[in-house]
């Protein structure tokens, strides 16, 4: 049988449902009409814009320019910066914004923790915070001069605590700490995960004679493995298109030194500042083709090491 | 039938909703970060003229350089009232756009085709940042029979571009100085620094040696203070904890640290290949020396600091010297009363004061370009002295100049030498520090995060630095290609 797209099949429907179906299509037209309109005919055309010359103010006549964007892009050296500013940010922030979560949800599902849902609340708190409220919060804990974390490190006796935000080589640790602010919400996706683990699977360790971390090692993770994947995925792709904080820090210069040149504050310095629309649409299509390939590496390696209920690993 | 007269109404709301989203705003609409004229301060004969159409509206875009400040603002406002009390065919709007939004919002103003017809007051920089985008003055000039004449022939010249014609008329300029703390200079048994050109510069000693930049460089050293009161040339002094500065290039980009060394350009003569004039490499070396060296310059983690100002380390009150240009009196309110300006320093016998000059220019899309004429000889005719006044601006007709002095004094009653301004204005540089290069915007942000790695980061190899500037800049001119 022919399968056809679910908006034509409604004209073979009998009549009652067929009036039902295109009152459903009627009430669903303006998301359906903004998204066409809005979402997917303009990211069709940033992909015909990369093969153009236009630009915010087209000082030179609009003419197809091949792939000549695209081979700019390989010989532009802010380009391979800006990913490598992204990479070292990422190396830092992934394993800790996995991590963290995760362990803080296992001290909170312990049957130990008095007052549990105090502190779930406390923990999930700041992730209600707007984000560039939380900044500049953390900014000013973060100031060398006369920021809490100095002045506590000063207390502790270092002479010369980090510069921080100021420092190429504190930078991407301050971003992190700042990153850690939103972490509530990972939280409460990995323990509402390991509260869905079946209690029977730990009855049946420790009858085998598993402690703690051998329950955790061979019951835990593999049983919330699924939902450290769904997070693994996500946070590459946050890493890859983290925006807000580096342009709100130094009003976007990118200042240390270009430490904070991420690529997603290239391209839309790109597109805005630097006026260049093409090469903007071009860093654009390359970040979404760099994601989807991180992706599917990691949909290919994760039956290896997820584990999905049901499934005969 | 009621159906599909419900279907009809939905199908209508839809589309309305739709049309109404996706068509453009009548020009002169607002937008929330723009301020306006109020209504309420609006002349009735302008307000019946308007709603008559026969007024032509001029828009007037504020922000790309200095006058986005609210006070500044009032005074704005103010003139285009007056303005339009006095002009019954114009209708002048103003759009105030933060200034770190400006080149962004003005791009995408011209690039939806909706450009406002007057920009400034703006600089060099700014207005390179929209190369080509301006409007050749020339036959209106000719047209109204402008009189040019008011000006100095250099300062008109200086808005000759060659291929553009007269892009901009004279209005405010703002000669360089060194700006310096009296009473650190007297705490340390220290000369005041040269305030005549091609002075020398006398050491308590009596010694007299050449006003350059190793004078200067020893004279902030002798300057710097560590908190246990030793200064920078001694054995024992402290860099990690310093209380003063010796020295600070405010507010000034490496391009304008190479500047005070030597007039010159990153790009050369054929236009589309760069270059690092040896002058200006040398220039960042001693800023590089100057910071991680002999401690004199703050770092940039200092210069941000709430205690330096956040970015403006000498009104802190803590730094002894900085070399800038006449706009930053506009900033100077923490840095006591007691500051006064001496002339730039040589390097190998040659002294070049680096010069800023802003005035409004016009887009050369306006639909009105004899109307936009009308109102910027208002702004820097009739109203110039009132503006100049909120901008901090000297002026460039000969004969206001007198009458700005005597207001700043009003304002800085420490009798400043205001004659070294003047004085700066013969060692201007030429090309312009800011003046052309390809892919302007994005060649200037290069050109920024090299200032803030090598004032933020110890141990740097600066030739090779400096190489890969060079290198990373060719890349961004061959992009204009």
């Amino acid at each position: 049988m022919r399968k056809t797209l679910p908006i034509f099949g409604v004209f073979r429907l009998p009549p009652l449902a067929r009036r039902e179906a295109l009152w459903g299509l009627a009430f669903l037209s303006p998301w359906i009409l903004g998204f066409i309109l809005l979402t997917l005919l303009p990211m069709l055309a940033t992909f015909g814009f990369t093969f153009t010359n236009i630009t915010l103010t087209q000082e030179q006549p609009l003419r197809f320019v091949g792939i000549e964007n695209y081979q700019t892009l390989f010989k532009d050296p802010q380009f391979w910066k800006s990913l490598g500013v992204n990479l070292k940010y990422g190396l830092l922030a992934l394993p800790v914004g996995l991590a963290l979560p995760l362990i803080l949800a296992l001290l909170l599902n312990s049957r130990y923790i008095k007052a549990p849902a105090l502190f779930r609340t406390l923990f999930y708190l700041p992730y209600v915070i707007p984000f560039v409220a939380g900044f500049f919060a953390w900014s000013s804990m973060l100031n060398p001069e006369n920021g809490w974390i100095n002045e506590g490190l000063r207390a502790l006796g270092m002479q010369n605590p980090p510069y921080w935000l100021n420092d190429i080589r504190w930078v991407y640790p301050a971003l992190v700490i700042i990153g850690l602010w939103g972490i509530g919400s990972s939280m409460v996706i990995n323990l509402a995960s390991l509260q869905g683990v079946p209690t029977e699977l730990y009855d049946a360790a420790r009858v085998d004679g598993a402690g703690w971390w051998g329950s955790l090692l061979n019951v835990t993770l593999p049983m919330i493995s699924p939902v450290i994947f769904y997070g693994l995925i996500l946070g590459v792709i946050e890493v890859f298109q983290y925006f807000l904080v580096p342009l709100v820090m130094n009003t976007g210069t990118g200042a240390p030194g270009g430490a904070t040149m991420f690529y997603n504050l290239y391209l839309y310095k790109t597109f805005f500042t630097f006026q260049n629309m093409s090469y903007g649409a071009t860093l654009a299509w390359v970040l979404f083709a760099i994601i989807l390939v991180f992706t599917l590496i990691l949909f290919k390696t994760s039956k290896f090491w997820v584990f999905y209920a049901g499934e005969n690993q | 039938m009621k159906r599909t007269v419900f279907t009809l109404v939905i199908l209508l709301t839809v589309l309305t909703s739709l049309v109404s989203a996706c068509s453009p705003k009548p020009a002169g609409t607002t937008e929330p970060t723009q301020a306006s004229v109020p209504e309420q301060g609006q002349p009735t004969q302008s307000s019946e003229i308007t709603s008559d159409n026969q007024a032509v509206e001029i828009r007037w875009f504020i922000g790309l350089g200095t006058g986005d400040d609210p006070a500044q603002v009032e005074s704005e406002k103010k003139i285009v009232e007056q303005f339009n009390a006095e002009h019954p065919n114009i209708k002048l709007v103003m759009e105030v756009v933060n200034y770190n939004g400006a080149r962004d919002a003005l791009a995408t103003e011209i690039a939806s085709g909706n450009p406002p017809d007057i920009v400034g007051p703006v600089g060099v920089s700014g207005a390179e940042a929209f190369h080509g985008q301006w409007l050749d003055l020339t036959s209106l000039v000719e047209k109204t029979k402008y009189d040019l004449d008011q000006f100095d022939k250099g300062a008109v010249d200086f808005y000759r571009v060659g291929g553009e014609g007269l892009i901009g008329l004279p209005f405010a300029i703002f000669p360089s100085m060194l700006y310096y703390q009296r009473d650190m200079f007297d705490e340390a048994g220290l000369n005041y620094p040269p305030h005549k050109y091609g002075e020398k510069y006398k050491w308590a000693d009596g010694t007299e040696v050449e006003w350059n930049y190793d004078t200067l460089r020893e004279l902030a050293m002798k300057l710097t203070v560590d908190k246990n009161g030793k200064d920078a040339t001694n054995p024992s002094f402290d860099p990690q904890n310093i209380s003063q500065y010796g020295y600070e290039p405010q507010y000034q980009d490496p391009r304008a640290v190479g500047g005070y060394f030597k007039a010159g350009s990153l790009v050369a003569d054929d236009g589309k290949t760069a270059q690092i004039p040896d002058a200006w490499a040398d220039s960042w070396h001693w800023l590089y020396d100057g910071v991680w060296n002999d401690h004199y310059i703050p770092n940039d983690a200092v210069r941000q600091s709430s205690e330096y100002n956040s970015g403006n380390p000498f009104n802190s009150g803590k730094v002894a010297m900085a070399l800038t240009h006449l706009w930053y009196t506009c900033c100077l309110v923490d840095a006591g009363q007691n500051w006064d300006m001496a002339v730039v320093p040589s390097y190998i016998g040659t002294t070049t004061a680096n010069f800023n000059a802003d005035t409004f220019r016009i887009l050369k899309d306006t639909k009105h370009p004899d109307e936009a004429f009308e109102v910027v000889t208002y702004l820097i005719g009739p109203a110039s002295l009132e503006l100049l006044d909120i901008y901090e601006g000297m002026p460039a007709r000969k004969t206001d100049q007198e009458a700005f002095f005597k207001t700043l004094d009003e304002q800085f009653p420490q009798e400043v030498d205001w004659q070294v301004a003047v004085d700066g204005i013969a060692y201007a540089d030429n090309p312009n520090f800011e003046a052309y290069m390809p892919n302007y915007n994005e060649a200037f942000d290069r050109i920024n995060t090299f200032f803030t790695l090598i004032t933020s980061t110890e141990g740097l190899d600066l030739d090779k630095e400096i190489d890969t500037l060079k290198s990373d800049l060719q890349v961004i001119f061959d992009k204009a290609d």
